[in-house]
């Protein structure tokens, strides 16, 4: 296994980070609308596992294919892609077929990194900003 | 009687293999975001730490449209057999 990026490390932080923020906000949808019980938890564990397992084996393969000749890395991106769909589906059948996990709980969380995704921009935007005020301040002085 | 529950049955696995065709979409699109990212880390070594963090992002967007197919494909093998024969078995009486 070779050594990960501490850009991958980065991003995957970042999605768990989100990936738990709104596994709780289910939670307590769930608690408030009378659903709650020891399925609920267990098959968020599952779906938000999967999700974060998912961001990061595709940032290692990014990582990986990035140093490659440009046919290779996408062939590379192509089967991981398919690999990782394999698994979501065997992890989605799991989920559903066993009476521990409630099936929303396993399927919901796995939308959460597009989410997280979505609001990259107010980060990006807002770290922009201090960096250019940053700048500002270094012209003046 | 058997041959309506077996139109159904039949609709739902076929709608869910065509579901499922999604799941190719993201593979091409995301091989040909990081052939081109290679390209451009080829042509800009320092800014690899960027492009790898851009891609990664825009590659989990890219992601989610295969996991839109591959709910629904689930949704319909799990889930639609049971609620339309017994919408079926409902309307018949």
């Amino acid at each position: 296994m070779s050594r990960i990026d501490p850009t991958v490390k980065k991003e995957t932080g970042y999605i768990a980070g989100w990936v738990l923020l709104l596994s709780a906000v289910m939670e307590l949808v769930f608690l408030l609308t009378g659903h709650m019980d020891y399925t609920v938890p267990l098959g968020n564990l599952l779906g938000g596992g999967a999700a974060i397992l998912n961001f990061f084996l595709m940032g290692w393969t990014i990582q990986r294919a990035v140093g490659l000749e440009e046919k290779a890395a996408s062939a590379k991106l192509k089967l991981s892609q398919m690999l990782r769909m394999l698994m979501l589906i065997v992890i989605c059948c799991v989920g559903i077929a066993l009476n521990c996990f409630q099936t929303v709980a396993v399927i919901v969380p796995l939308f959460f990194p597009r989410i997280a995704v979505a609001f990259r921009p107010l980060f990006d935007k807002k770290n922009g900003q201090t960096a250019a005020e940053g700048k500002d301040d270094v012209k003046i002085d | 009687m058997e041959l309506a529950i077996g139109i159904i049955l039949a609709g739902c696995a076929i709608g869910a293999g065509l579901a499922l065709i999604a799941g190719i979409g993201p593979g091409i699109g995301e091989g040909n975001a990081v052939a081109k990212a290679c390209e451009a880390i080829g042509r800009q070594p320092e800014c690899k730490s960027a492009v790898t963090s851009t891609m990664i992002m825009g590659c989990a967007i890219a992601e989610t449209t295969g996991l839109y197919g591959l709910v629904i494909g689930i949704l319909l093998i799990f889930v639609a057999p049971n609620l339309f024969v017994n919408i079926l078995l409902n309307a018949i009486g």
